[in-house]
């Protein structure tokens, strides 16, 4: 009843030839990793549509986010989303870069709600902004702290030390 | 510093619940309760709270005694193990990987064990295999007991019966880790290709004796709370978790499973062992309080099964690769993977990113209790605030891997 | 020196002809009382918690040193038993709870964490040791600290207890008895009051 897991189980390869052809142009560098994820890269600008359209889709919906988060490349910031599609029982890694002087992207709250603390650590953490996101603020660290410490440019300030 | 007589400003949580306040005063919405004025109430369930489990907060909007709206605010007791896992290396950091979820340290190095050899391309050997998911299993025993005991002193005045009972018998199991590991909480005891120590002598004779006793003991727990009429009129058909709650919000183990929801990532991307060893899914239908008590009372049954089996066909052979002096400074390849394990509170995985160098790049926790704890808002307005205490409990969070 | 002198001077149990009659000192008496039923304050943050949660219970019994009354408010406890890192942002409201409890009161700091920030001492967000917001009387090492280690530091905090002084230390210069004439009186009293 229900919700089941793995009611249309595709190999891979099939997978993988599947999003190359429903999503040419948008997903690009589409590989395999073993034993069960593929991982791909997407532009910043076709996010939204490409994460509705991967959720929608009738034989591999990427129905439920795992987990995203931020990383400082050092010459760019990027936004790695972890999706789990229930049909196939199979994951998906989706890399979206950012430019480094300016790291915002679309929010995918509305697609996966899961997404909102998720996004709100990315802020917190990487200083990613995230476009259109309901309530974007601090999640894990004090209001008023200075500076995103998951940057590979962080340094410790005094302001975020009160207490020595 | 401090002006310890002075009432501290509504920070950005208190504001925000404030706010709501306003606006739901302005679209003209009325208190539900009979007899009363509409005359919302924001109540700090501050983090220190005798129910919460750990230093969560919530701001809770009370109309009443009805939950209107809560907004979790997390992040005391983040301790940067994102940032110091730049400036430890990869064996450096297992000590602290295990405190992350602190109740089931094994799980939670295994987690992290099992990205690194991935992406190392370092195979444990067998007979450690074997040992993890017995240690594996034993740490889900004792994390479950600790979880539905806590959870049954929320629903009484802090001290029943129960809760002694299943700290007692997570002694025992305490006892056998602490014989093989040399420590009580926090093993340190993965190594990346196998484990540290080998099973002591008469070790699974003490283990076997233990998975005879423990049956009984768990039929002692149900017989104190299964038939009281109390416990199931406060947890049945309160605070469900729907399957599409569980789809939308990522909720994973005992509390997806709940739901009727059959996923479990021992059987859905097996790891280890796990695929020659017989075990079923424990799942319920309502995704009621009662329902996530239940699948945790069974899983614990399960995993004795699993633990004796596991005993059976234990081969004989290294716990570590190469000699004593394992892989100790290991620099894996440039790239990132991400694995998932079955933790005691649902899927458990690092995302570890490596650019050839002795320390990590990039690491990432993705923490059951983080996703579950999502759901808070939603599942806990319209009840009271006593089936809020409970059902908070029986989503059996630890702040530990929440805040990282 | 005077009988009265030496019994202010070195209290001792005296036992008179009646039983059930004992004498000392106020500062033995209460001091002994409050050290042997000390009401400590769950301030468990993290791991260590649940080590002072297993200490509690069954197999390590806290309520053979009396210490079995865990209540959640600051207002009815007199000991803080930090156990868990804190972080900048649990600081103010660890002061907060500090005073609210009322005198006396002590502190432990349970844990590697609490002592001086544990594993986790170049954070950005975690405060170096707990005396950095409130004093501290007892520090146990380790991480998590055994349960017997906790009791070793409650044993302690016994023993700091009962060296509590009841009644001030009087200042120098102070005689007890000024009236008493079998000692050479001496210090300023005496002579202030021949000279009023």
């Amino acid at each position: 009843m229900g919700l089941v897991v793995g009611s249309n189980p595709m190999s891979m390869d099939a997978i993988a030839a599947l999003l190359v052809e429903r999503f040419a142009g948008d997903l690009d560098d589409v590989r395999i990793q073993e034993p069960d994820t593929i991982v791909a890269r997407c532009a910043r600008e076709q996010l939204r549509g490409v994460a509705a359209r991967l959720k929608a889709d009738a034989e591999v919906g990427y129905e439920t986010l795992n987990w995203v988060a931020g990383v400082d490349r050092r010459t760019a910031f990027e936004s790695v989303y972890h999706v789990y599609s229930w049909k196939t029982n199979t994951w998906m890694e989706l890399h979206v870069e950012l430019p480094k002087g300016k790291p915002e992207v679309d929010t995918v709250c509305d697609v996966w709600p899961a997404a909102n603390w998720h996004e709100r650590e990315a802020w917190d953490m990487v200083g990613i902004r995230y476009l259109g996101h309901p309530d974007l603020r601090r999640i894990l660290l004090k209001d008023d702290f200075i500076g995103h410490p998951l940057r590979k440019d962080y340094v410790d300030l005094a302001e975020n030390h009160p207490h020595v | 510093m401090y002006d310890h007589f002075e009432t501290p400003e509504p920070d950005e949580a208190v504001k925000l619940a404030l706010r709501r306040i306003e606006e739901s005063t302005a679209r003209g919405e009325g208190s539900e309760m009979d007899g009363l004025e509409f005359n919302e109430v924001v109540v700090n369930m501050g983090p220190q709270h005798p129910s919460t489990h750990g230093v969560l907060r919530l701001v809770v909007t009370l109309d009443g005694e009805l939950v209107k709206d809560v907004i979790p605010v997390i992040g005391y007791l983040h301790r940067c193990k994102e940032k110091l896992a730049e400036k430890r290396t990869y064996f450096q950091y297992i000590p602290i990987v295990d405190r992350t979820e602190y109740l089931a340290s094994i799980n939670c190095e295994w987690g992290y064990v099992l990205a690194v050899e991935k992406l190392a391309g370092i195979r444990p050997t067998r007979r450690a295999e074997f040992i993890r998911v017995i240690t594996g299993e034993l740490m889900r025993i004792a994390s479950h007991l600790v979880a539905v005991g806590t959870f049954t002193a929320d629903l009484s005045p802090l001290g029943t019966a129960m809760v002694f009972y299943m700290f007692r018998d997570r002694e025992q199991v305490l006892d056998l880790m602490e014989e093989l590991t040399g420590a009580r909480m926090m093993f340190n005891y993965f190594r990346f290709g196998g484990v540290r120590y080998d099973l002591p002598d008469g070790w699974a004779e003490r283990c076997r004796e233990f998975l005879k006793t423990f049956p009984a003991k768990i039929k002692e727990y149900e017989a104190l709370v299964d038939d009281n009429a109390i416990f199931l009129q406060r947890t049945q058909g309160k605070g469900v978790i729907t399957q599409q709650d569980v789809v939308d919000y990522g909720i994973t183990g005992p509390n997806a499973r709940a739901s009727g929801v059959d996923l479990d990532l021992r059987r859905q991307r097996p790891y280890s062992v796990y695929p020659e060893l017989e075990f079923d899914i424990i799942t319920a239908h309502h995704g009621d309080i009662f329902d996530r008590y239940r699948v945790r009372m069974d899983e614990m049954r399960e995993s004795l099964r699993i633990v004796e089996q596991c005993l059976d066909m234990l081969p004989k052979g290294p716990v570590q690769l190469g000699s004593l002096r394992a892989p100790y400074v290991i620099t894996p390849p440039p790239g990132a993977c991400y694995v998932g394990q079955e933790n005691p509170r649902g899927e458990y995985g690092t995302y570890v990113e490596s650019d050839g160098s002795r320390y990590p790049y990039r690491l990432k926790f993705r923490d059951p209790c983080f996703c579950n704890l999502q759901l808070f808002p939603k599942i806990l307005s319209g009840n009271k605030i006593a089936d809020a205490v409970a059902i908070s409990g029986s989503i059996d969070l630890v702040l530990g891997g929440i805040d990282r | 020196m005077s009988e009265r002198i030496r019994a202010a001077k070195y209290p001792k149990l005296e036992h008179f002809s009646e039983p059930n009659v004992i004498t000392t000192t106020a500062d033995f008496i209460f001091s002994w009382a409050r050290s042997h039923s000390v009401f400590p304050f769950t301030y468990g943050l993290a791991c260590c918690a649940i080590e002072m949660l297993s200490s509690g219970f069954a197999r390590y019994d806290v309520a053979r040193y009396g210490m079995e009354v865990f209540r959640p408010t600051p207002r009815q406890c007199d000991l803080m038993i930090v156990a868990g890192t804190v972080n900048e942002k649990m600081a103010p409201i660890l002061r907060r709870l500090y005073d609210q409890m009322s005198e006396p009161k002590w502190v432990i700091s349970m844990g590697a964490c609490a002592t001086s920030g544990g594993p986790f001492y170049d954070g950005y967000n975690v405060v170096n040791g707990v005396d950095k917001v409130v004093p501290v009387d007892v520090y146990i090492p380790g991480c998590p600290p055994r349960p017997e280690a906790l009791f070793q530091g409650l044993l302690e905090l016994q023993g700091k207890i009962q060296q509590f002084k009841f009644v001030p230390e009087k200042p120098a210069g102070y005689e007890l008895f000024a009236a008493d004439e079998a000692e050479p009186a001496e210090g300023a009293v005496t002579s202030a009051a021949e000279e009023a």
